[in-house]
């Protein structure tokens, strides 16, 4: 209950945000949200199943270029635009997840990182389709459907990220707390395990990386009709270990931390890189000092003093009573 | 009909054959011990079982099913359940979610990605159960990776007896263990199967738990089953007393 509460005043807070900074903030922000969807993405990969992937730029650049092509060649509302966007990237997905879940460990990390180099190098060997270097720009931005338009405007577009971000965030929290979700946590922590308890973990495995390229296009799809055109950078490995930098910091396993961690990491970015040269240094450091100093990342930092007051979850009426005994 | 029988199972490590045509029935509610010396196949006549390694050759049938080249968690589902020599857990999350995750597996709701709390019911009460069983009870809310020893080891057989299934088969359950945890360790299966209706194969080095719990007992040596019968004929076997119990008696 009280936990609803804190999300209805986020969200609340959230609402109000393009009343009160000017357009060019608000254009910061935007991208900023869109990368915490994108990083959140990602933690249910790296965070809940312990499934490392180097090459989750693949999942941004399928969803930004799908819809960019689907807005550019149909003439379809953005919202349906996107979702269909969204669509192709999952079956997309699919193979992808299929091949990569074959292997475990450094392996699955390196296919990852291949597909995402492979998406890079289609770009420009299917240059008539897809613009090469040049990239696609011009992408608009229709309205409709039922007549709807809000999102044409700056801060319409906030309120259409703000959604998704939240709406991405429930449908997540909801799937790590399922009984599957409990399969994954089961993977994260003993696959051997998990499997000689009559799991079949690969098909979990496939179906948590196909859920996050999902999210994580979704975060692509809201990034292309906002900037308008889309480039082969958004496929590049830079990409990739970027937000995986973001997850780390941010507390993976949490979900709302990479939120923070992205959000936190493109304004930092934004504003740093205007004043000096340094900012990959400072990343750099930064992602040094929270591995070593901070493992639990930005949201571990800032729930630390309340955990030690809480339950742990499945803490059961008996907990504290064994403990205080043993 | 035997609930398990292997026929003729023979797995080579390269010019080495740790298994050696093995022929073993084992029928519905008996308690079967495997025993042998060090190197003499019994781990990988449990894995070659449960599907973790194929066999070069020979088959195995449960329940009357040919179960040979399936993969590990399709026997699992067939109602075989294992426990590992050394000990496998799910050391972040509590000992009851531990054995909670056990008892989902056998569940129709095990797939679902969105579930209110009432999904978890049938598989928490299971859970707890199945540690009051075990005398874990205490310990239900603890992370797993924080228990001793000991109660690892019976944790990890909360797990396989939450799965219900109609095989248990346990690797070295008292590995490791003091000799007051053995006995404590012995006395909990003892009440576990003389209340249920159980099949058990049982690998064990201890002979006095061997001695304590199984109905008949397996020799293998060598890859290759050198004696078979009542723990009385076993005992009395030449070749067994040369080849193992010898150095004990």
């Amino acid at each position: 209950m009280r936990e609803r509460l804190v999300i209805a005043l986020i969200v609340a807070l959230l609402c109000i945000i393009p009343l009160l900074v000017p357009t060019f903030t608000l254009t910061l922000i935007i991208e900023a949200l869109i990368f915490g969807l994108f990083a959140m993405s990602l933690d249910l990969m790296v965070g809940y199943t312990r499934l490392h992937s180097f090459g989750h730029a693949a999942a941004y650049g399928l969803g930004a270029y799908s819809t960019a092509l689907i807005l550019l060649h149909f003439n379809l509302p953005l919202p349906i635009g996107i979702v269909i966007g969204v669509a192709i990237s999952i079956i997309i997905a699919v193979p992808i997840a299929w091949i990569c879940t074959k292997s475990t460990g450094v392996s699955f990390a390196m296919l990852t990182l291949a597909f995402a180099q492979l998406g890079y190098a289609m770009i420009f060997r299917f240059k008539d389709f897809t613009g090469g270097s040049d990239g696609i720009g011009g992408i608009p931005r229709p309205a409709g459907p039922f007549g709807l338009d809000f999102f044409q405007s700056k801060s319409g577009y906030f309120y259409l990220v703000v959604f998704c971000l939240v709406g991405s965030y429930l449908l997540c929290r909801a799937i790590v707390t399922s009984p599957f979700g409990a399969v994954l946590a089961g993977i994260r922590e003993n696959e051997t395990k998990t499997r000689a308890l009559g799991y079949n973990t690969r098909a979990y495995k496939m179906s948590v990386v196909i859920m996050a390229y999902g999210f994580g296009s979704l975060a692509g799809a809201l990034y292309t009709p906002f900037a308008g055109f889309v480039a082969p950078e958004l496929f590049f490995w830079l990409v990739s270990g970027r937000v995986l930098i973001m997850v780390i910091i941010g507390g993976a396993g949490t979900l709302i931390g990479p939120i923070l961690g992205g959000i936190f990491f493109m304004l930092l970015e934004q504003q740093l890189s205007e004043v000096t040269q340094l900012w990959p240094l400072i990343f750099g450091s930064t992602f040094i000092a929270f591995v070593m100093l901070a493992p639990d990342g930005i949201w571990g930092l800032l729930t630390k003093h309340f955990r030690s007051k809480r339950p742990v979850p499945g803490d059961g009426e008996d907990g504290g009573a064994s403990r205080a005994a043993s | 009909m035997p609930l398990l029988e292997c026929r003729g199972l023979t797995r080579s490590f390269g010019g080495l054959v740790a298994v050696d045509s093995v022929n073993m029935a084992i029928e519905a509610g008996e308690i079967r011990a495997v025993i042998g010396p060090n190197g003499a196949g019994k781990s990988t006549l449990f894995n070659i079982i449960t599907g973790v390694l194929p066999p070069s050759d020979g088959e195995t049938f449960f329940a009357g099913e040919r179960i040979t080249g399936f993969p590990v968690y399709r026997v699992v589902q067939k109602g075989i359940a294992r426990t590992f020599q050394l000990t496998h857990l799910f050391p972040d999350l509590t000992a009851r979610e531990n054995v909670r995750i056990a008892a989902q597996a056998q569940h129709a709701d095990r797939w679902r990605p969105m579930a209110g709390s009432h999904v978890f019911a049938a598989s928490r009460r299971i859970a707890d159960e199945t540690l009051e069983q075990m005398r874990l009870s205490g310990f239900a809310g603890i992370k797993a990776g924080l228990l001793s020893h000991g109660d690892q080891r019976l944790l990890e057989i909360a797990m396989a007896i939450a799965q219900k299934p109609r095989l248990l088969m346990l690797d070295e359950p008292t590995q490791g263990l003091s000799i007051e945890e053995t006995d404590r360790a012995v006395q909990i299966l003892r009440d576990m199967l003389a209340k249920g209706d159980l099949t058990v194969i049982l690998v064990e080095h201890d002979m006095e738990v061997v001695f304590k719990l199984a109905d008949k007992i397996t020799v293998l040596h060598r890859g290759r089953v050198i004696a078979d019968g009542l723990p009385a004929e076993v005992k009395a076997n030449d070749e067994v007393q040369s080849a193992y119990l010898g150095g004990l008696e």
